[in-house]
């Protein structure tokens, strides 16, 4: 477990070196993903010790969202004040983007023998 | 004879001082929300951060304890983010075996999404004339809440409100997605999937996966490129439309 910790964080300090100094406007973790990516893509397999901490982590992703978002109380206000149209955009954009990618998928790809669908 | 223990005030200014007190507000009530959804049989309407939202808030209501304050103590379990964004690599990873050659359609259906989702939030919140916080905050939002924070903090958006933006899109994704699709009569569990992952990241994955293997995987792989996409685009075109 600390085998997978410890690669982990490699690659996120990497990723925030790379930020700091070769790709300003790309956030660290991301870099870190790609990073990360690359050298699963290379290795052909994940790391068991990998594996174990990342997707542990990736289960209770929610949990590590929790205090940025508490925030929130300080902008009730603002949100109150807006609340119809904050409820109007979200509603009508991701109902938006759902039909969009499905659609798009739906006349760009070709089928396949091996395709499930749903009843 | 015992020492005399401190009266409970003391003990209380203590805990409230150290980061103790946050985090195990931010455990405790992640927990309770946990509870609450695989009570409700995995309702996403019973959505375990929403809840914990709510408790924590109401938490540091009772404390009387300033936000500064609480997340000074909380900023352990926010660190992790970091980590945690890295770890999106192994799904997207997992995924990637299974596609065959389709990545150029993936891209091209998460471009049209990707755009479609800004185009029409900001359009409707512009519509209201609402607030230019609010419009900000909302560009990053089908973004998988960790990276939407980290682009919000690069475009001088509110990584708070983004995050909150993120995670009711996921939910109303995770809600709204099947009856969606079943309008568009969009039947393949792979294009299902996508789309949700694309839309709702992380809380409309956790959706695909309890309803298709195949939509659980492909919902990953669109959460995570549109993570990957949205933070390498996301910024650049928006300090070339804004000159």
């Amino acid at each position: 477990m600390i085998h997978g910790f410890l690669q982990l964080l490699a690659f996120q300090a990497l990723g925030e070196l790379c930020s700091r100094f070769v790709l300003p406007f790309i956030p660290g973790p991301v870099l870190g993903l790609v990073l990360l990516l690359a050298y699963l893509g290379v290795r052909g397999s994940v790391p068991a010790s990998i594996d174990l901490v990342g997707s542990g982590i990736l289960q209770h992703l929610g949990l590590l969202f929790i205090p940025a978002s508490v925030g929130v109380i300080m902008y009730l206000p603002l949100l109150g004040a807006n609340a119809l149209a904050l409820g109007l955009a979200l509603v009508l954009s991701v109902a938006a983007t759902i039909a969009v990618t499905a659609l798009v998928l739906k006349a760009a790809a070709r089928p396949r023998e091996d395709d499930e669908h749903a009843p | 004879m015992r020492p005399d223990l401190p009266p409970i005030h003391d003990i209380w200014v203590y805990l409230a001082g150290s980061p103790l007190f946050a985090l195990l507000l931010t455990l405790g009530a992640y927990a309770f929300g946990l509870f609450c959804y695989e009570r409700s049989r995995r309702n996403p309407l019973a959505n375990p951060v929403l809840l914990a939202l709510l408790v924590v808030a109401l938490g540091l209501y009772l404390a009387d304890m300033p936000y500064a304050r609480y997340f000074e103590g909380a900023q352990f379990v926010h660190f992790l983010l970091g980590t945690a964004t890295v770890s999106l690599a192994i799904p997207i990873y997992k995924g990637w075996s299974s596609l065959g050659g389709r990545f150029g359609v993936l891209l091209l259906a998460l471009a049209a999404g990707g755009v479609c989702s800004i185009a029409v939030a900001v359009g409707v919140l512009s519509l209201f004339q609402a607030d230019a916080a609010l419009v900000r905050a909302m560009f990053a939002k089908s973004v998988t809440a960790p990276i939407a924070m980290g682009i919000a903090e690069r475009i001088g958006a509110s990584p708070t409100l983004t995050a909150v933006f993120a995670v009711t899109t996921g939910i109303l994704g995770a809600v709204l997605g099947r009856y969606v699709l079943n309008a568009c009569r969009v039947t393949a569990w792979w294009q299902r999937g996508f789309a949700l992952g694309v839309a709702a990241h992380g809380i409309g994955t956790s959706r695909a996966f309890s309803v298709h293997p195949a939509a659980g995987t492909y919902a990953s792989l669109g959460m995570g490129l549109h993570g990957i996409l949205g933070a390498t685009l996301i910024p650049v075109v928006l300090r070339w439309v804004s000159g």
